[in-house]
């Protein structure tokens, strides 16, 4: 059997397993993360309040409970393995470790206490191990016109009745009272997606105004609807500027403001940015995805730390046709056994667990103590 | 019976549930094919077709459904005698547009003169439900609507 590896468990990982399982039924297939849980931005990154999307993993959970392929978790390419040892054993290897950095800003004064990137903040407010909530004050200037930027803003927004259905334990925007979203561009090329927009329409203790509106376009339409959104009650206010470029982050030691280039100030208490993510792979990968023979490259570490799971599903499918072509017959390299590794049973102790606590109202109760995720994972069942 | 399952999808959903209901099915003669790879001028009578899609956007068609709607759209052939149902996958967080996917096949397929067998039955991926145990009897009973005519 020819043997693959799979080094990331996030979305393209695991369509590259799905695409790759479909097209090489002879083919032995193992994932592996740094994390005991599968699902990589699915998991963390996508919002606790949009768990319809997250509903990707059922596809993603017959890989592992149906279709034979192997999870082996707590494994960190680069740090328990070294690529070189992967390669040996495996007759593929695909990289799918994501890029998840936050983006600087790189301006004065991004390092002072209250700042805060918005991968930090979502991967937080997803439970992600070890990742505390950063506390937020009652003004909020969020900096970036992205989806990323609308999910923050959205669930500061929101009361904790409107986190029904979600999995997220704290409420984000408890005490915000100002929310200000700030762009450096003009509304028209926010890259805000118009469906994200309307979604505020719903926000029920929130009131919305739009300045510096120009231009036209389904983007525009919908912020330009948002405007005036008063909700009888609201104890929230959320604003949208744009065409303001950020300069300085005002303040000595805390954050006081943001400082902009036309001279406007808004004062602040938190500042988070989402201005995207970046990182460096460390290779380049052609198009098709391939580095050398017998290593690929898939998802947003291959393209860029941009774009959404359907794209990423579409770059899987062409990479995981790449593999299938190049993948010898018959008898492959032996694989690998990681010592220490965490397994799929071991997630699903976790996911258990998890869906167990969940309180009134939330659909799990996400572990964030690491070591609590490897003691469930590494359970036997009879104690 | 010839069955051909046809599925819309952006993130797999979909496909997924297609292949379920093929499986479901495998006393039939049943193909899956993605909207992307099918034409309108391909319907026959003779077989069954059932209708797999999400929503995306704004209530509008998922990217692989986009073609063969936009086909439809610009002057489909006379569907007069194909027999379809729909099953569309949705999510009541978008609660304005809620599996307009599904709707919006459904309405050019019936105004296309097809015959629509059943009524559609959508999927919420923020409820308690498994795609496919809503799916299953509601292709169990298109199939026995079908019976007469197709077996
Ligand atoms: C805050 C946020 C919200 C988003 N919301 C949406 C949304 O609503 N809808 C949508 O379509 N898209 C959304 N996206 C985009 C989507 O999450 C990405 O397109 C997608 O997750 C990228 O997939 P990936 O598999 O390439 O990377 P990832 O999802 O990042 O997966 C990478 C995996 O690799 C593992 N890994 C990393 N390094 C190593 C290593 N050295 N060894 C082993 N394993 C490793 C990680 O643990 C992780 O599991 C969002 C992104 C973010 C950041
Ligand atoms: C950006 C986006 C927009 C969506 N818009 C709608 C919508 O308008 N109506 C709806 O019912 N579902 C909507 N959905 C939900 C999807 O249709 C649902 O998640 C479905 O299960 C996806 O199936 P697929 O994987 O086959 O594409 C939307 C999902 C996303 C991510």
């Amino acid at each position: 059997m020819p043997s693959v590896a799979i080094f990331g468990a996030g979305p393209s990982g695991c369509y590259v397993a799905q695409a790759l399982a479909k097209a090489r039924p002879d083919a032995d297939i193992t994932i592996f993360d740094a994390l005991p849980v599968p699902y990589g931005l699915v998991r963390y990154g996508v919002a606790a309040d949009h768990q319809g999307t997250k509903g990707v993993i059922r596809q993603f959970e017959r890989l592992f409970e149906r279709q034979g392929i192997g999870f082996q978790g707590h494994v960190t390419l680069g740090r328990d393995v070294t690529l070189d040892a992967v390669r040996a054993a495996y007759d593929a290897v695909v990289l799918a470790t994501g890029l998840s950095r936050d983006r600087r800003l790189g301006i004065p004064g991004e390092d002072l206490v209250g700042v805060h990137g918005s991968g930090a903040v979502t991967r937080a407010w997803n439970g992600f191990p070890g990742a505390e909530a950063p506390r937020m004050g009652r003004r909020v200037v969020v900096i970036g016109n992205g989806n990323v930027a609308i999910d923050l803003v959205r669930l500061l927004a929101k009361g904790a009745s409107e986190l029904h259905g979600s999995d997220i334990l704290i409420e984000p925007g408890a005490g915000v009272q100002d929310i200000t979203i700030v762009g450096r561009s003009p509304a028209e090329v926010a890259k805000f997606d118009p469906v994200m927009l309307k979604e505020l329409a719903r926000l029920e203790g929130c009131a919305i105004t739009v300045s510096d509106l120009t231009g036209e376009g389904k983007v525009i339409e919908a912020l330009d609807s948002l405007h005036g959104h008063a909700p009888a009650g609201s104890t929230k206010r959320l604003c949208f500027r744009f065409g303001l470029v950020p300069d300085r982050i005002l303040g000595t030691e805390r954050v006081e403001g943001v400082a902009f280039a036309d001279g406007t100030v808004i004062a602040a208490d938190t500042v988070l940015t989402a201005i995207g993510f970046d990182g460096e792979p460390g290779w380049s990968a052609s198009d098709d995805g391939l580095l050398a023979p017998g290593l690929y490259a898939a998802g947003w570490v291959r393209r860029g730390p941009r774009g959404t799971i359907p794209e990423n599903r579409t770059d899987a499918q062409a990479i995981a046709a790449r593999i299938a072509a190049d993948l010898p017959e018959g008898p492959g390299k032996p694989g690998l056994v990681m010592p220490g590794a965490t397994d799929y049973a071991g997630w699903q102790r976790i996911d258990a667990a998890e869906r167990a606590a969940a309180p009134e109202g939330r659909v799990r109760a996400k572990i964030t103590d690491h070591a609590r995720m490897l003691t469930l994972a590494r359970q036997t069942g009879e104690r | 019976m010839q069955i051909a399952v046809l599925y819309g999808t952006e993130t797999g959903n979909a496909e997924m549930l297609a292949e379920d209901i093929a499986d479901h099915l495998s006393d039939h003669v049943v193909t899956v094919t993605n909207l992307a790879d099918f034409a309108p001028s391909e319907f026959d009578p003779r077989t069954l077709y059932l209708i797999v899609t999400s929503t995306y956007g704004d209530g509008e068609l998922p990217a692989s459904a986009q073609p063969f709607g936009a086909a439809m759209a610009a002057g489909a052939p006379d569907l007069t005698g194909i027999q379809f149902a729909v099953f569309g996958l949705g999510d009541s967080e978008y609660p304005e547009t809620f599996n307009f996917g599904g709707k919006r096949l459904e309405e050019m397929m019936v105004a296309a003169g097809a015959t629509l067998l059943g009524e559609r039955v959508t999927h919420d991926a923020s409820g308690d439900d498994m795609a496919d145990d809503l799916a299953y009897p509601w292709a169990e009973a298109v199939v026995a609507l079908a019976e007469p005519a197709l077996a």
